[in-house]
């Protein structure tokens, strides 16, 4: 009974429910806080604000820093989800129907390096770039975002592959295609979504990379969230609220996006 | 009775496997190159400072575990890791159970929250709890208009600003997971229970948590060594003086420049992280530590 | 069996008056039923019908719109479901699948505050009734279906229940293993002397094992009674359909009789006498159940029985009996068992032309379709 809803009885279920609103505003609140403070007039961050106003956006704006640190995050995050899903897929390709040994041990091997604590990895990265000069350029940033990239995408597409009835490319050749006609005709776009997803994956993840960022970072060249890093170690401008509330907004779109995808594939499968 | 005899039922297997190729070996090179130039070596080779920099022994071992100021900040560091985890399971548990049972709707909405936090960048979350928190932030401003507290509360700038900043990023870590698990169980086998005469308090205890147990502790591992080595919002809400392994080990590597202390405290956590992991595959051997129900 | 109590002992388990709605739709309507101490009491209807709702309803897990539910005189309506000291079992098992058989059955008691010595004892006692004393340390995961309801079965036994409640229990296990467990039910039910309230949709199910039957259908009991009373004198034409095998003719009532019809079949013949069944009225459409182990198949009309010419369409070879299908000169499709001897070679063929006779107190007139 403890699993129907309606048979938990009132005491429980008010105090389930208690909680439960006390943990959606828990998660909520800090959100709208920050997205309600972008538009208050107050640059000392008081709640309620005593005004209303778009200075702190036109401020974002009108730097050139923060604009900057948008074009290379964003130059940066294509780049980097280009070349994860390319690596990844041929990746996953080999882990799925290759038949050497040790596959299993490989495919865990990839996955390190979402698994293991990011800041031995920025800084053993920033080492090596020290030593070669890579600090700062839009190659190192790359690297530093691939190596933590490629593991989702590794384990979607390979998810992806497990999944794929091989019976299509069989029926594809029977049919007279030859291998590469199979894999550009009849492989890819029957994992389209998957790779759309590893794509989605690999993108979020290089655009919101903080801490190889920080090391790679140089005040030449810093993506938005090296930026943001170093404003809030100064001061807390509203500023930052405003910056805050943009990429709030790009966080639901994509929710949206994927939200309108699921109902896309629940029904044109 | 009239037959189709050209129709014969064709046995499919599900999903045909793929021909092994003879090796696809080769397919694996560019990104095992990548990884290996970029990931392995380096930090192989950090690790190998702790030991060789400046010169050869674990002197930076003994410094880390004898010197007062870095053996804190191990302390600090299993403190807060330790604190968070319990919070996000007293908190998660109770949300997983009410979004496993709740109809749809509700179930959908509560996820929509989890999932917003989640995918909101990290640096805006803590950014908000820094201004939330701060001396002159909204909660400290409210508990003094409620007249709750004379005086400002310190709730920044120390550990106690970074456990509930990272309970925050934690929870939906947890919640997820474990309300999978929970949503997994046969609702019939609690109704069971409560006909064999257990009580709702015995049914909770007896039945349900020890079925939830097994999702319970693959979450709580996961969001204990997840806390261990994060960065970011221990290094923004905790302040110089309640540093945490991860940014101790920036500070040594871009202030102080002592690569052979970063390299053993890298190679600790990373030890604590790998001996966790290596726990949890051999509690819970199915992937992802889930419930066999 | 308890059926040989005095009718006039008051009823063990009282159902009366149970109604229950959600919203618009009404799952039962007016249910009431008096099961006697002891008895093995079955509710049978197609799914929907309402008997799982009564069931439930019954255990505590939903509350009746109205009615009320007693036990031995207290009802059990404000009563939680784990304070009415009922037993039940379920149809997927529900055993608890982190603890052993033993720890399953062991929990009502360990829950009730029994002590160790006696809970061991119980416990060995109650696997060796449902024949598992040697599974006690296994886990359910280990065991097959059949023996995982068994455990179900001995668990919901162990502290004693005047009440067993069974939710369809067999129906996810196969027809060899269903057999099976029907006889250890039985069994069991005779060493125990417990009453059981048994839910299936299996006429076949409830006929061996129970000693009365309540037939369910759209949230109300057409008929209960033995499964002799229900298969001999079905009150609704529901009952004659669902219990047994039927033919149903359509046919016109011409004219009441008291307990008997004068009824018109479909190719104008009239048959005085039918036994009646219903409360249509004179004119009115209705239908003759024949029961296919009551009809005679013959060469030749019969003078002083009723019969209908009929073809042959179908012959179906079943080992001890033959089924044949026959068609009517309304193209009415009729199934009837021969029964074979062993050797004898059966004397119709597809095609052959054929009477269809009976013995006109064999059949009824029930309402039409």
């Amino acid at each position: 009974m403890l699993l129907d809803h309606d048979r938990l009885g009132l005491p429980l279920r008010l105090s389930l429910a208690t909680i439960g609103a006390v943990v959606v505003l828990f998660l909520l609140a800090p959100i709208v806080f920050i997205a309600l403070l972008s538009f208050g007039s107050s640059p000392w961050l008081i709640f309620p604000p005593p005004g209303w106003t778009l200075q702190w956006y036109r401020e974002m704006w009108a730097d050139p820093g923060w604009l900057e640190a948008m074009w290379h995050s964003t130059r940066v995050a294509l780049v980097v989800t280009a070349l994860s899903v390319g690596l990844g897929f041929i990746t996953a390709l080999a882990l799925v129907r290759g038949s050497f040994k040790g596959r299993a041990l490989l495919r865990g091997f990839f996955i390190t390096p979402m698994v293991l604590p990011v800041v031995v990895l920025a800084v053993a990265l920033y080492a090596l770039c020290l030593k070669v000069g890579l600090t700062g350029t839009f190659t190192g940033f790359v690297i530093g975002h691939l190596v933590i990239a490629l593991p989702f995408s590794v384990i979607t597409l390979t998810n992806a592959l497990e999944g794929y009835d091989f019976a299509l490319e069989e029926a594809a050749m029977i049919c007279g295609a030859t291998p590469w006609q199979v894999k550009w005709r009849v492989t890819l776009p029957a994992l389209r979504l998957s790779l759309f997803a590893a794509g989605v994956f690999s993108f979020l993840v290089s655009w919101d990379e903080v801490v190889v960022s920080i090391f790679m970072a140089t005040p030449g060249m810093e993506t938005l969230p090296v930026r943001i890093w170093s404003a809030l170690r100064q001061d807390l401008s509203p500023v930052i609220a405003a910056v805050s509330t943009v990429l709030i907004g790009i966080t639901l779109l994509f929710m949206l996006i994927a939200a309108l995808f699921k109902k896309d594939d629940d029904h044109g499968h | 009775m009239p037959t189709d005899t050209m129709t014969v039922p064709l046995a499919l297997p599900a999903a045909a496997a793929p021909p092994k190729r003879r090796s696809g070996f080769a397919w694996l090179t560019p990104a095992l190159a990548l990884l290996a130039l970029f990931f392995v070596l380096p930090v192989l080779s950090l690790l190998l400072r702790s030991v060789t920099e400046p010169q050869f022994g674990l002197q930076h071992y003994a410094e880390l575990i004898g010197t007062w100021t870095y053996a804190k900040v191990l302390y600090n560091t299993l403190l807060v890791a330790t604190i968070v985890t319990v919070v996000t399971v007293v908190l998660g548990f109770p949300v997983a159970w009410l979004m496993a049972i709740v109809p749809g709707r509700w179930s959908r909405f509560l996820m929509g929250c989890l999932l917003l936090s989640m995918w909101t960048n990290l640096l805006v979350r803590t950014y908000a709890w820094m201004v939330l928190l701060q001396r002159t932030g909204f909660i400290n401003q409210t508990l003094m208009k409620w007249g709750l507290i004379d005086e400002p509360l310190a709730l920044v700038n120390n550990l106690t600003g970074v456990t509930i900043g990272m309970s925050y990023i934690m929870l939906p870590f947890l919640v997820l997971p474990l309300h999978a698990t929970i949503k997994s169980l046969d609702p019939a086998i609690l109704r069971a229970a409560a006909t064999c005469g257990a009580s709702r308090w015995q049914a909770f205890w007896l039945v349900l948590w020890p079925l939830a147990l097994p999702g319970v502790a693959s979450g709580a591992l996961m969001v204990f060594v997840m806390s261990l080595g994060y960065f970011v919002t221990p290094a923004l809400l905790g302040g110089a003086s309640h540093m945490m392994l991860a940014e101790l080990i920036a500070q040594l590597v871009q202030s102080l420049l002592n690569w052979g202390l970063a390299g053993a405290a890298s190679l600790v956590l990373l030890c604590i992280t790998l001996g966790l992991y290596a726990l949890q595959l051999k509690l819970f051997p199915a992937k992802g530590g889930q419930h066999a129900a | 069996m308890a059926t040989d109590l005095n009718p006039s002992d008051p009823p063990f388990l009282s159902i009366r008056g149970l109604r229950k709605t959600y919203g618009q739709s009404v799952a039962i309507d007016g249910v009431s039923l008096d099961i006697r101490e002891g008895e093995f009491m079955t509710f049978l209807g197609p799914s929907g019908s309402g008997k799982s709702t009564t069931l439930y309803i019954t255990a505590g897990f939903q509350d009746p719109t109205e009615g009320t539910v007693q036990l031995a005189g207290k009802s059990l309506l404000n009563v939680p479901p784990n304070q009415r000291n009922i037993g039940m079992v379920f149809q997927r098992y529900t055993l608890f699948p982190h603890l052993s058989v033993a720890e399953n059955v062991a929990f009502p008691l360990r829950v009730r505050g029994w002590d160790k010595t006696q809970t061991a004892e119980r416990v060995k006692a109650m696997l060796k009734l449902v024949h598992l004393d040697q599974h006690g340390d296994r886990k359910p995961s280990q065991l097959s279906g059949g023996q995982q309801q068994r455990v179900a079965i001995a668990r919901a036994l162990a502290y004693n229940p005047p009440v067993l409640l069974m939710d369809e229990p067999l129906s996810a296990l196969d027809k060899q293993l269903r057999e099976e467990i029907q006889f250890e039910l039985k069994r069991i039910h005779h060493d125990t002397g417990i009453t059981i309230l048994y839910v299936t949709h299996d006429q076949e199910e409830a006929l061996r094992l129970s000693d009365r039957i309540a037939v369910f259908n759209q949230g109300r009991i057409e008929q209960v009674g033995t499964g002799a009373e229900l298969y001999e004198h079905p009150a609704t034409r529901f009952v004659a359909g669902f219990i047994g095998h039927s033919n149903f003719l359509p046919v016109k009532l011409e004219k009441r009789r008291g307990d008997v019809a004068d009824i018109v079949l479909p190719d104008g013949r009239r048959l005085e006498g039918a036994p009646l069944r219903c409360d249509a009225a004179n004119g009115s459409d209705a239908s003759l159940m024949l029961r296919p182990d009551r009809l005679h198949l013959l060469h030749d009309a019969g003078t002083d029985t009723p019969s209908i010419p009929v073809r042959v369409t179908d012959l179906s070879y079943l080992g001890d009996t033959m089924q044949v299908h026959l068609a009517t000169n309304w193209h009415q499709d009729i199934d009837i068992r021969l029964p074979l001897r062993p050797g004898a070679t059966p004397d119709w063929q597809v095609g052959s032309m054929g009477h269809l006779a009976w013995v006109s107190a064999h059949s009824q007139v029930h309402a039409a379709a």
